[in-house]
């Protein structure tokens, strides 16, 4: 089966190349090799079965959810990036991108989600124990670039493209959470031509707040490599409660005081 | 993941296959029961978990592109993704070398101490046989060819580690390369 007499030395930069012993040019000559000669390509597979059992001494280490989005988002995939949720009015994307016309469309039917068991003959309890916010992320020539919605109980954030400008072939856009006077935090990647939804981790969460902003950078598609902005700042949002139909500002309500009052 | 039961390795190739015809879902399943086994290689190689996130991400673009090259009677499934990634990752250490030479705390910091084989995990049949073999060679050519495998590093690197010189980092390896082949081959 071997004959390492006549074919020793040659068939050891398959094996070298396999272990990773060889630097960029030799690499290189042995992956062009196996491209154009099925014999090279065989030698190269069989020294990858007598190696790479030794992977099994690796520990598997589980990637960060954000791994996947990015991938998600890099090849277009339409399967959702995580496991479907169950589908609740907040969940209804549709309904998002039908309302994304601005944060305002957006907070009004905020508004019917939290007051609307007030109107329903049976009163359920847990019937105002929600906090929405909400912000409009404007583009500097002033048109909405997306609208987001955060619901606070539940930890997500609805970012709806409205007409978010064009980018360069290879760029992708990032959405930062700016707390006053500190670095921006990633929220994650977001789309220009479909809502999307994003976990908000407790650490952002935390600081949601009207003296925060939303800004979107442009980036490589899989984000920022460097865990802040490196492109252009192409669009910003202050963060508000959202505001009800007459313009007024909505108290934020949460489990400790769940009443709706005007400002 | 476990990859080493004859089903799951069967799986696997069928999930592949499907992610070549462009199955979304499959694609989906695939890099859930590979992508911590892969990650665990490239952070292995690359000693950055930022980085390491970044060749898993190429690694699978590729393989979503390039799943229809997959040809289950050359490497298994499991054989091609993680070659890919560890080719990957060397591709990227090659390109700035010179910055990842080389803090051994580092990489205690990232990856747990761990016993080999990785704990609690079974051994596959062909694990056992490169023990077997590995263990033949001297102590001193084992760990060169171990250190290689598991960093990626050049016969340059591996030299200046080993503090030996190159010619006889290469005589090492070359001499445990065919004393594996032999060993594993009869």
């Amino acid at each position: 089966m071997n004959t390492p007499a006549d074919d020793g030395h040659h068939n050891l930069r398959y094996a070298e190349y396999v272990l990773g012993v060889l630097d960029a040019d030799a690499r290189a000559e042995v992956a062009h090799e196996m491209r154009s000669s099925g014999e090279a390509a065989t030698a190269v597979a069989l020294w990858q079965r007598r190696l790479q059992p030794l992977t099994e001494e690796i520990a598997e280490v589980a990637p960060a959810p954000y791994v996947w989005a990015r991938i998600h988002e890099a090849l277009q995939l339409d399967v959702p990036s995580r496991a479907k949720p169950r589908q609740r009015l907040w969940d209804n994307l549709a309904l998002w991108h039908w309302l994304g016309l601005g944060a305002s469309a957006v907070a009004v039917a905020l508004l019917v989600v939290v007051t609307l068991p007030r109107l329903a003959p049976t009163p359920s309890p847990t019937t105002a124990a929600v906090a929405y916010m909400a912000s409009t992320i404007k583009q500097d020539n002033g048109t909405t670039g997306w609208t987001a919605t955060m619901d606070l109980q539940h930890a997500r954030m609805v970012v709806v493209p409205a007409a978010p400008a064009a980018l360069a072939q290879g760029r992708a856009p990032e959405l930062w959470l700016i707390p006053a006077g500190q670095k921006p935090i990633s929220v994650g990647m977001i789309s220009r031509d479909q809502p999307t939804t994003l976990a908000l981790a407790p650490a952002l969460l935390a600081q949601l707040g009207p003296t925060a902003a939303l800004a979107v950078s442009v980036e490589p598609p899989g984000g920022s490599p460097t865990g802040q902005p490196t492109g252009p700042v192409i669009a910003k949002g202050a963060i508000g409660a959202a505001p009800d139909a007459h313009g007024n500002k909505v108290a934020f309500v949460d489990d400790s005081h769940a009443e709706r009052t005007r400002a | 993941m476990s990859v080493s039961t004859p089903a799951e390795r069967e799986e696997l190739n069928q999930l592949l296959h499907q992610t070549a015809r462009e199955d979304q879902k499959a694609f989906a399943e695939l890099y859930k029961r590979t992508s911590s086994k892969l990650f665990g290689v490239c952070l292995r190689m690359l000693r950055d978990r930022s980085e390491a996130e970044e060749v898993l991400q190429e690694t699978y673009t590729t393989v979503w592109r390039r799943a229809a090259s997959f040809d289950a009677a050359r490497a298994s499934a499991i054989t091609w993704l993680v070659t890919l990634s560890r080719n990957k990752a060397i591709d990227r250490l090659r390109q700035h070398r010179e910055e990842q030479l080389d803090d051994p705390f580092k990489l205690d910091a990232l990856v747990d101490d761990q016993p080999s084989p990785a704990a609690g995990a079974e051994t596959s049949q062909e694990y056992q046989r490169l023990e077997r073999c590995l263990d033949e060679l001297e102590p001193q050519q084992q760990s060169s060819v171990r250190e290689a495998f598991f960093t990626g590093a050049t016969y340059n690197e591996l030299a200046t580690r080993c503090e030996v010189p190159l010619g006889t980092m290469k005589s090492w390896i070359r001499r445990s390369l065919m004393q594996l082949r032999t060993c594993l081959d009869s």
